[in-house]
């Protein structure tokens, strides 16, 4: 049973649309970096925020007054990926839609300033108001509360390929409850100090305001936003494959995942283009080698230099950008682009295409691929 | 999920359990037939400024004994070593097993390493350390560790839907083998105590300083605990092929959100209510046949009041009990060990205790199970899990 998606949505820093997202990726735009304070060590970090004028609709919600930025973030997403699919985002959809988010560090925010006062203060000290925006669900809870979702509400945490997980996730859902009309599949993710030293330390973040792909692996800079993509039983855009990914004990079983979990879709051909995860990390090499021997002709696209990357939304972003492209029959260029990868698109195109791979080698143990198929042209 | 076509029949054949009740399956079952109070005060992180003390804790030289420390254990987060053993005990029950998926229910993971992170950024300017705390701190980390150390390689899923985790888990499995699309899944939840989380509940004054008294009427508030169960749901035809035991069978599964507030249920109690309509409708299971429902029941004025109202309303006068009670609550795994629990009561024909229960509360009609184990006739046990951000989901199994 195939699913399509019926509706995209997203909000990223180039753009509070989907539409003004894509426009601004293929005039090659690269999202504006942020320098990061010094906030609890020496050490300052970039980062592509969205900027607070693109909030504004979701923050005057009175359901998401005290939220974090995340659910402002999936609550406009998820708004949009309506408007695409021409449906008026209702308060009343009972259990005929499911809400499945995809989120990796969560309210990171919200979880900082409340162990901050746990930890400098005493846990005396530490604000009831800011803890229930911490749990993963947050998010999800808040917008199946605006859609009036009384049904199903489902939040699946992982890395930066959960995206993929939770529209496999959606799919699975659809294929067992015929009374289900749609589920929305949201990624958000917001930006923090602290997460880029983190991931520095970890040595998957960079310190510059710069991160390339397939090239040097120095590290990446986190991005924020969200993407959704309303996925039905008919639309323009069939999901042909898809799976809940597949893990990896250690990074030398990286590759032979990647070779698994790519490969078990068609060979060149098949598909005309393929949007990667490429963030400046072990992800380039592993997505590179496995393109070069089994997909040496197809061009790759790789958003996160321009967007950042945005982990937990960063997956249904690329799924958006795969969308857009076969919607738009164009190819982004890849900013930043090494010279490791000679299939990878450097100037935006236009591609006839029907068909497009996404990949994503998750920087915690996932790998997982989806497929995206042109049904009809609706552009 | 109230779809009528139920597809195929599934079994529970695998099961393992660690909890503050005992590091297996046999010793948590001793300890619920003695009605064993294992709440006890914090040892993990500093309490001296909340107001709640105490938790189910589950103590360190279980985990030891089961990994010895050494290079490559010590790098496993307790949570790790809680699923890993509770999985290596479900597998070894389920004798042969070949689970083709994994659905895991968490609220925080490996959190307590983020905590760690975060007070060595505050004391010192070196880094040593630091990769293997960020490294490991996801909730997916220490799943990927347990399956790891089972030698499983298998797709995760890994859902944080607040403390309907472990149920929506196991739901989850239950359905995927139901209409078809997995023969075999490992489903469950985990979660280590963290200090985020408990300070978390206690500034919310969810947390009681006093015993934990689930159902009763003057009840004061939750206590937090944590653990790890999985079971290994199989259909008929997958464990018949292999002449595995079925332990139970589950037959439905019932969610819904409730929209009123992030923290709080809707005083109507039609959330619960609702997942409990719903997953009777979807096992064709009438409200009238359950004989033991094993309650969400924190002990929290709200949510006892909410849960008893729909379970009043739904069961009438059925024997409730909530387990918490015992071993405090442990969140995403709650609901996990409570199924697990069910399993026990439906196999060993008991209905568990609901310890510290003093004076009823005139407002429910049902029966809590207070204070002492109750031999019985159990055919079908019904487990409630309800959490932040309006999640509630129910599951029922049958006696096989």
């Amino acid at each position: 049973m195939n699913f399509c998606i019926q509706g995209i949505g997203a909000v990223t820093p180039l753009g509070p649309t989907g539409l003004e997202t894509w426009l601004a990726l293929c005039d090659g735009q690269h999202a504006p970096r942020t320098r990061f304070g010094k906030a609890l060590a020496d050490r300052n970090y970039f980062a592509c925020p969205v900027p607070g004028k693109f909030l504004g609709g979701a923050a005057r919600q009175p359901r998401l007054r005290r939220s974090g930025t995340i659910s402002l973030l999936a609550a406009l997403a998820g708004s949009d990926a309506f408007a695409d699919a021409g449906l008026k985002l209702d308060s009343g959809l009972g259990d005929r839609i499911a809400v499945v988010f995809a989120i990796c560090s969560g309210g990171i925010n919200y979880t900082r300033r409340f162990y901050h006062e746990i930890a400098t203060q005493g846990a005396n000290c530490a604000s009831p108001l800011l803890f229930p925006e911490t749990v993963y669900n947050a998010a999800a809870s808040h917008l199946a509360a605006l859609l009036g979702v009384d049904g199903q509400s489902y939040t699946l945490v992982g890395d930066s390929s959960v995206g993929l997980a939770a529209i496999h996730f959606a799919t699975e859902l659809l294929t067992m409850q015929p009374r289900l009309d749609r589920c929305l599949v949201v990624g958000t993710e917001e930006v923090d100090w602290l997460l880029a030293d983190a991931f520095a330390s970890w040595r998957m973040a960079t310190n510059r305001d710069q991160f390339e792909v397939y090239g040097r692996t120095n590290g990446t800079i986190f991005g924020e936003g969200a993407a959704a993509v309303l996925v039905g039983r008919t639309g323009s855009l069939m999901i042909a494959k898809c799976s809940a990914g597949l893990p990896f004990h250690s990074l030398s079983e990286t590759e032979s995942a990647a070779k698994e979990m790519f490969c078990h879709l068609p060979r060149e051909g098949a598909f005309e283009m393929i949007v990667s995860s490429a963030n400046g990390t072990f992800a380039d090499e592993v997505e590179g080698k496995v393109f070069s021997e089994f997909y040496p002709a197809v061009p790759v696209y790789a958003p996160k230099p321009a967007l950042g990357e945005a982990l937990g939304a960063g997956a249904l972003l690329q799924v958006a950008v795969a969308g857009w492209a076969l919607r738009h029959q164009r190819l982004p260029g890849t900013l930043r682009a090494g010279c490791k990868l000679l299939s990878v698109n450097r100037e935006t195109r236009s591609l006839p295409s029907s068909q497009a791979l996404v990949t994503c080698v998750g920087f915690n143990h996932q790998v997982n691929a989806l497929k995206l198929c042109l049904v009809q042209s609706a552009y | 999920m109230q779809d009528i076509a139920r597809g195929n029949r599934v079994l529970v054949t695998g099961l393992g359990v660690i909890s503050p009740l005992g590091p297996d399956t046999d010793a948590n079952l001793r300890s619920l037939l003695e009605g064993k109070d294992c709440v006890a005060p914090i040892e993990i992180f500093d309490v001296s400024r909340t107001r709640c003390k105490t938790a189910g804790q589950i103590p360190d030289v279980w985990l030891e004994k089961a990994f010895p420390p050494g290079r490559v254990s010590d790098r496993f987060h307790r949570g790790a070593r809680m699923a890993a053993l509770a999985l290596r005990e479900a597998s070894k029950v389920a004798n042969g097993a070949k689970p083709e998926l994994m659905v895991v229910g968490t609220t925080v993971g490996g959190m307590s390493y983020g905590e760690l992170f975060y007070r060595r950024l505050l004391a010192t300017k070196s880094r040593k350390g630091f990769a293997r705390l960020v490294g490991n701190y996801t909730p997916q980390k220490p799943i990927q560790d347990a399956l790891e150390l089972n030698r499983l390689r298998i797709p995760t899923q890994i859902l944080t839907n607040a403390c309907s985790s472990g149920s929506n888990a196991i739901g989850h499995g239950f359905e995927l083998v139901r209409h078809g699309l997995r023969s075999c899944v490992v489903c469950g939840g985990y979660e280590p105590l963290c200090e985020l989380v408990f300070v978390g509940f206690d500034s919310l004054q969810a947390a009681t300083p006093e015993k934990i008294r689930p159902f009763d009427r003057n009840r004061t508030g939750l206590v937090l605990g944590e653990g790890a169960a999985f079971l290994i749901l199989e259909s008929e035809r997958s464990a018949n092929s292999r002449g595995a035991v079925a332990l139970a069978e589950m037959v439905g599964y019932g969610v819904s959100t409730d929209t009123y507030h992030l923290t709080q249920p809707n005083p109507s109690g039609i959330g619960p209510k609702l997942a409990m309509q719903r997953a009777l409708d979807s096992g064709g299971v009438a409200a009238g046949a359950i004989d033991y429902v094993n309650a969400h029941g924190t002990a929290t004025i709200f949510n006892d009041a909410t849960e008893g109202a729909a379970i009043s309303e739904l069961c009438g006068k059925v024997p409730v009990s909530s387990t918490k009670s015992m071993m405090g609550h442990a969140l995403g795994a709650a609901g996990a060990i409570e199924a697990a629990f069910c399993v026990l009561a439906l196999r060993d024909q008991f209905l568990p205790p609901n310890i510290n229960f003093v004076q009823p509360d005139p407002a429910w009609k049902f029966e809590v199970v207070a204070n002492q184990f109750r031999a019985a006739r159990v055919n079908y046990a019904l487990s409630n899990s309800i959490g932040f951000g309006g999640t509630n989901a129910t599951l029922i199994l049958k006696q096989t």
